[in-house]
């Protein structure tokens, strides 16, 4: 799909605000991203309109207290681009959803500034790593976690820490787009591990072809 | 010496003392009536049992003295069985011999039921006696139709038997009231004294506080003061807004929150957030809690940049491994990057398109 064909996206989600203050955000985005609003009927998502669409934009929790991760594997298994848009800031649960598959991961409290970007890297079949979800690798200390090298560990940080590119790329001495490689890397090393999903494998695979990444650095064991 | 153990020496002395009278009392004066008029008790084997159920007494008494410790729920059967045994000896006293030499348990029993509850409030000692006495009594008029003289005789007598252990128990209750109101006064005393040494270390607090204040606020006020500084210029309204941020630090400065980092950095935060600044304070990882100097070196770069910003800051906290990070990024003027103190910290600052991104490193290890 290139760059300016305009992304079609439905939302689930079942405050009316959210997915009002969403269309508003895709409306202005240039170009404008068409936005479906399915209200809280997830059936929306599988059938009429919203089945079509190229993003899959979900609240975690529907039903208050139970996050719902096996709505989230059922989409990423069918082969749906998704981003989970939460309230949750726990980064067990933002891990667990990349893990699942999910293509970003939101806190409500990231707005259009990465929304946006969010939808359309989803839309071309790419992830999108926000400053919340880098804080959650970074402060990743489980057994199973891959290995990350220092340089990848700092530009994590730096984008965690200040929400811009432009100031990662500064800080570190970077171009702006070899931040995005380092971060697009620590994806596809999350990617590797744990569960295989449709999109998990789509994106090693092609991190491998685009030479993002080499299979023995995808091999390497994590310390535990 | 502490007064309570002054006071608890004392009493145990009284209490030696009166097991002592009370013993020669018993073994001595009432046995020596007793064996005196052995023949004209009906019979005189009761005399003997009444004695030695006196003598059990002060044996237990005894025994709990050498231990140090007291009667306990014992104690009321114990009276009960002192004045047992005083009306079992009145069972088998002759007639019209009331407070007479024959009637040795009259003098003796009192000493008894005296030396169980000296301990005691005063109220049950004076019971006893009192029972001790109207047992006496009942004698008296059941059995012996008292002559003139013999309750002049009575009358005498029970000066001695009710009054002379009524004061020994008196003198216990005063030094029981003495030591309560000498541990009460050890108490204030203590308290006076804490509440010295506290108000001298906050006042220690303070002088360090204003002495630090001092360097730079003082200066600033008074340039104020004097006109020689305008508050209309931009460059003025910056130092005060950093040097209000630093008074506000100082007061939120304390070693007993459970994180004073992030205690200390709100407060920081709160004076960006009282200007209008949208503030965001975020935080991963774990971290060792840094000493006070390092601390103040973290969240000062913090306070000078949030202290200048024009709309919105993100204050984010980073531990990993042995680096801790405090990190502000923020749409303000261009800021010198603040000088650390402590060893191990490095503040770094960078100017990027309308932002600042000032960062101070801790690495506990370096």
């Amino acid at each position: 799909m290139a760059a300016d064909e305009l992304i079609t996206a439905v939302i689930v989600d079942d405050h009316a605000a959210i997915a009002a203050g969403v269309g508003a955000w895709c409306a202005r985005a240039v170009p404008p991203i068409r936005l479906i609003d399915a209200g809280d009927r997830l059936a929306e998502v599988w059938t009429g309109p919203g089945a079509d669409a190229d993003v899959v934009i979900m609240d975690l929790e529907l039903t208050p207290g139970m996050p719902g991760f096996g709505e989230l594997r059922r989409l990423v298994d069918s082969g749906r681009r998704v981003i989970v848009y939460s309230q949750h800031m726990e980064d067990a649960i933002a891990i667990k959803c990349v893990d699942l598959g999910a293509m970003a991961y939101l806190t409500k409290r990231e707005g259009p500034d990465h929304l946006v970007p969010a939808i359309r890297a989803a839309g071309r079949g790419l992830p999108y790593t926000t400053p919340s979800l880098s804080g959650a690798f970074i402060a990743d200390t489980a057994a199973d976690r891959p290995r990350l090298s220092q340089r990848e560990i700092e530009v994590l940080r730096a984008w965690f820490v200040s929400s811009s590119k432009e100031l990662v790329a500064a800080k570190l001495n970077l171009a702006a787009k070899t931040v995005d490689t380092y971060i697009t890397r620590v994806r596809v090393k999350y990617a590797n591990v744990g569960r295989t999903a449709r999109t998990k494998s789509e994106l090693v695979s092609r991190a491998l072809d685009d030479g993002l990444i080499t299979l023995a650095e995808l091999n390497e064991q994590p310390d535990g | 010496m502490r007064t309570d153990l002054v006071e608890s020496a004392l009493r145990h002395g009284l209490r030696i003392a009166t097991l002592l009278a009370a013993s020669a009392i018993v073994f001595g004066l009432g046995l020596s009536n007793l064996l005196r008029n052995v023949d004209r008790y009906e019979p005189a084997l009761v005399q003997f049992g009444a004695l030695a159920l006196l003598g059990a007494v002060l044996a237990g008494e005894a025994v709990l003295l050498a231990r140090g410790r007291a009667w306990g729920r014992l104690r009321l059967p114990v009276v009960a069985l002192v004045v047992a045994a005083e009306v079992l000896s009145y069972t088998a006293l002759p007639a019209k011999s009331t407070s007479t030499g024959v009637d040795w348990v009259f003098g003796a029993a009192n000493w008894v039921g005296v030396a169980v509850l000296l301990d005691r409030p005063l109220r049950e000692c004076a019971g006893f006696l009192m029972t001790h006495e109207v047992t006496a009594v009942l004698h008296l008029f059941l059995f012996d139709h008292p002559t003139r003289g013999a309750l002049a005789r009575f009358a005498t007598g029970s000066v001695t038997v009710v009054g002379f252990p009524l004061c020994v128990v008196v003198v216990a209750s005063l030094l029981h009231r003495l030591s309560v109101s000498a541990s009460a006064a050890h108490l204030e005393l203590e308290r006076v004294r804490t509440a010295d040494a506290a108000a001298a270390e906050a006042h220690q607090l303070r002088l360090r506080r204003y002495g630090e204040l001092s360097a730079t606020a003082i200066p600033l006020l008074e340039g104020l003061a004097d006109r020689s500084l305008d508050p209309e210029d931009a460059e003025v309204q910056r130092e005060c807004a950093i040097e209000a941020a630093r008074m506000r630090r100082l007061m939120a400065e304390t070693n007993s929150v459970a994180d004073a980092l992030l205690h200390e950095l709100r407060h920081c935060a709160e004076v960006a957030d009282r200007k209008g600044v949208a503030v965001e304070l975020d935080t991963r990882g774990r971290w060792p809690e840094p000493p006070p100097a390092v601390r103040r070196d973290l969240t000062e770069a913090a306070l000078t940049v949030l202290a200048t910003a024009s709309s919105r800051a993100r204050v984010t906290v980073v531990g990993t491994g042995d680096l801790l990070s405090v990190s502000v990024v923020a749409d303000c003027v261009e800021v010198p990057a603040t000088v650390p103190s402590a060893p191990g910290v490095h503040v770094e600052a960078l100017h990027h398109d309308e932002q600042v991104w000032m960062e101070a490193r801790w690495q506990p290890t370096s």
